[in-house]
């Protein structure tokens, strides 16, 4: 049976278990749902977990192990001069079984003990597909017919659905938990390569940036250069220029918004402003490099600056615009939060609104703007699109806004675009500076954190 | 599977629903415009003088025709059932009803003879003129010092930081609160108990210096010890102040006020001598209210 049909049967059976369950506990009480610990359909999902959660885990590991166990039982049964060849050549015949099992190698070209091997390979998955339906099927009866046998009217079938429920939860939290821990350990393995190959105080302290690698040996500018300073300095400018702009904009804007605005202006300016975050990025990328690079530029010429088409300043400028709404939106939100009774506490002293608004309500918000701010921040130092549009590629170490640089995204991006080798340098380089850039967030979360909590402990 | 046995502790029966027995309705049934004020509601010299005073929320009328003095260095009372409007009375001594939206008040309230809904009015001033404590302790998220110093800082009420120390202390001092806080005025003014955060936001309110303190009821909040030691303290406080009082406890009132004003659908219904309007009520509905008839 083919193993989507053989979920599908698994899933009606448990259905089917669910009615037999709820039907049964019904039955046994003759009807009166009232001498039952838990309503019928309690015992029904009681029922279908038996029939189809013991059932799912067999399944899940029996196509776990399935691969490797019929692999090594082919291996297993070829010619001993083979089975001695070093594990490359091994790892090739199996291979090219398994090309052989699924039609995509050239029949008349394998050799004889190949083909045979394949012919097994391909008997043992068939036994195994069988196998593993039967085995299923009777996993989920047995556990449906379990199930079902304990069903008592005292049975507390609502409080053992609940504790499933309660693992199932547990289960999904961790996902995220898991995927981040293998995201950090992958890039961490690669920057580990890359470091074996070039030393880790060259590329922090490094002050140039230049990854080529050589593809023969006597090829001109064949050393590449792999100081990433220029591109931390590119990443803090353009941040640092974008948060410049972004909250004193953004919060002046939520302190309006919640303070001052009518509601009904109020109704109609915040999804308009939220509505800036809806733009993608690209867009902006493209209003930066078309519109505000060329206009500053020439407000540069007629006061006599010489600017660069593709500046620091016309990517900041825009990425601060852009995230002009992460600041405003959760802003508004956190003052909106303060309590009314602070308001009236000030204003019963005689504090004029703006007096209210500095020494009680942003006080009072300050740990909530604090985290709107710094997760605008990591959004700035995550941008690439705007970025490549409007400040180039040239990896500059310089702190005028008016010239190009580049960012640590934008050179990941580079770095890996196009045909590449996995094991050389330039490509590697690229895992190192996102292993930066990741620490570079923690980091960045972690004194969030910490100032959150330190103006909670004062505060509250 | 993870089962957990737990006790059974599910009763699922139904309450009784709550019912009116028909002796707690109000003995005679008063409609608002039948109405009227009963007792004296003018006092000699006045501190604050309000005349026909008609408080609106949207199309809602909140308050109806009030008129009503408040006597120099007195506590005055304010009872009644919820939803009376005397919460909404009190708010308009200082304008606070200005912050809410569709609120709108016509009439005359006088501080002094100056009328605090004249257009020329500093509503600014008026508040430092008129303090107000409200229902839940409010302290500012600052330290406790700071809480008692932000009213006098921005009133600029001392020219250095001695005279604010002085203005701290002597607040502190008055609202009962010195001794328990003076050797931690830079904790935070929020980690006191429920009873010292409303003393703190009383001395907080008598810093600026006042004439008139509205207390819009203070002690619902706070537990019976704590409720004692604020009402002490309003006793003390009259020497000084001028106070307003609104209040759900009719031993409250009578404990702590000379004047006591009974509201009524948004009517002010009878004022008097509080130790009269309790003992001896004239109109029929305070009679009802204070004998526990309804309210």
């Amino acid at each position: 049976m083919q193993r989507t049909t053989l979920l599908l049967t698994l899933f009606l059976m448990a259905a089917a278990a669910f009615y037999a369950g709820s039907r049964r506990s019904l039955d046994i009480v003759r009807g009166h749902t009232r001498e039952l610990h838990s309503l019928p359909s309690y015992y029904g999902y009681f029922t279908a977990l038996w029939c189809g959660l013991p059932a799912l885990l067999i399944m899940g590991l029996w196509l776990a192990f399935e691969t490797s166990i019929i692999t090594h039982l082919v291996i297993a049964e070829l010619p001993p001069a083979m089975q001695s060849l070093p594990d490359e050549r091994i790892n090739l015949i199996v291979n090219d079984i398994r090309n052989q099992v699924g039609g995509s190698a050239f029949a008349g070209e394998s050799d004889p003990l190949i083909q045979a091997a394949a012919a097994r390979y391909q008997r043992l998955k068939d036994i195994s597909a069988k196998a593993l339906t039967v085995v299923v099927l009777a996993v989920a009866i047995a556990g449906a017919t379990f199930a079902r046998q304990r069903i008592r009217k005292e049975q507390r079938a609502r409080n053992m659905v609940e504790s499933a429920t309660v693992v199932f939860l547990i289960v999904c939290s961790t996902i995220a938990i898991f995927t981040t821990i293998g995201i950090v350990l992958s890039v961490l393995f690669e920057s580990i390569q890359f470091f074996e190959r070039v030393p880790v105080t060259d590329f922090l302290f490094g002050l140039h940036w230049s990854p080529q690698m050589a593809i023969r040996a006597d090829q001109v500018g064949s050393s590449g250069a792999f100081g990433a300073v220029p591109l931390f300095t590119g990443t803090l400018l353009i941040s640092a220029i974008a948060m410049l702009v972004a909250v004193p904009i953004g919060l002046m804007a939520a302190i309006y918004l919640s303070e001052y605005a009518a509601p009904k202006f109020r109704a109609t300016a915040k999804p308009a402003l939220e509505i800036l975050a809806g733009i993608p990025t690209v867009v902006y990328g493209f209003f930066a490099a078309l519109v505000v690079a060329p206009f500053i530029r020439d407000l540069g010429m007629q006061v006599g600056l010489s600017v660069s088409s593709e500046s620091a300043l016309a990517a900041g400028l825009v990425m601060g615009i852009m995230i002009i709404p992460f600041v405003s939106s959760l802003s508004d939100d956190v003052i909106n939060a303060v309590p009314q009774a602070l308001r009236d506490g000030a204003y019963a002293l005689g504090a004029t609104q703006s007096e209210a608004v500095r020494h009680v309500i942003i006080p009072a918000a300050l740990p909530g703007i604090v985290g709107a701010i710094l997760l605008a921040a990591s959004r700035a130092i995550g941008e690439t699109m705007i970025v490549v549009m409007a400040a180039g590629l040239s990896a500059n170490l310089t702190a005028n806004p008016l010239e190009a640089v580049t960012t640590v995204t934008v050179q990941i991006v580079t770095l890996l675009v196009g045909d590449q080798e996995f094991d050389s340098p330039k490509t590697l380089a690229a895992f190192a500076l996102g292993l930066v850039l990741f620490v570079a967030t923690l980091i960045l979360n972690v004194i969030a954190l910490y100032i959150v909590r330190r103006y909670r402990e004062q505060y509250e | 599977m993870n089962i957990i046995a737990e006790p059974q502790n599910e009763i699922k029966k139904e309450r009784p629903k709550m019912r009116y027995l028909e002796t707690d309705r109000p003995a005679t049934p008063f409609a608002r415009e039948h109405i009227k004020t009963v007792g004296a509601i003018t006092v000699d010299s006045p501190r604050i003088t309000c005349r026909n005073v008609n408080v609106y929320y949207g199309t809602k009328q909140a308050i109806d025709d009030v008129s009503l003095d408040i006597g120099r260095n007195a506590v005055i009372a304010l009872i009644g059932p919820s939803g009376c409007g005397k919460s909404t009375f009190i708010r308009c001594l200082n304008r606070m009803n200005d912050t809410v939206i569709g609120c709108r008040v016509s009439g005359r309230i006088g501080i002094d003879e100056q009328n605090i809904y004249d257009p020329q009015m500093d509503v600014v001033l008026l508040r430092a003129q008129v303090g107000m404590v409200f229902q839940k302790p409010n302290p500012f998220p600052k330290s406790i010092y700071d809480n008692i110093a932000y009213g006098p800082r921005i009133h600029g009420l001392a020219a250095n930081k001695l005279e604010l120390d002085e203005i701290v202390e002597t607040s502190l001092r008055k609202a009962g609160l010195w001794d328990e806080v003076k050797d931690n005025l830079a904790h935070p003014g929020t980690g006191l108990s429920g009873g010292q955060q409303q003393r703190l936001c009383i001395a907080r309110t008598i810093a600026v210096g006042p004439e008139v303190i509205l207390m819009d009821e203070p002690c619902s909040a706070l537990d019976p010890i704590a409720t004692a030691r604020i009402e002490q303290l309003i006793d003390e406080l009259r020497e000084q102040f001028t106070i307003v009082i609104v209040t759900h406890s009719m031993q409250q009132a009578a404990r702590v006020s000379q004047r006591t004003a009974y509201f009524h659908l948004g009517k002010l219904v009878e004022v008097g001598e509080t130790a009269q309007l309790f003992t001896n009520p004239m109109h029929q509905l305070t009679e009802d209210y204070i004998t526990g008839r309804f309210g």
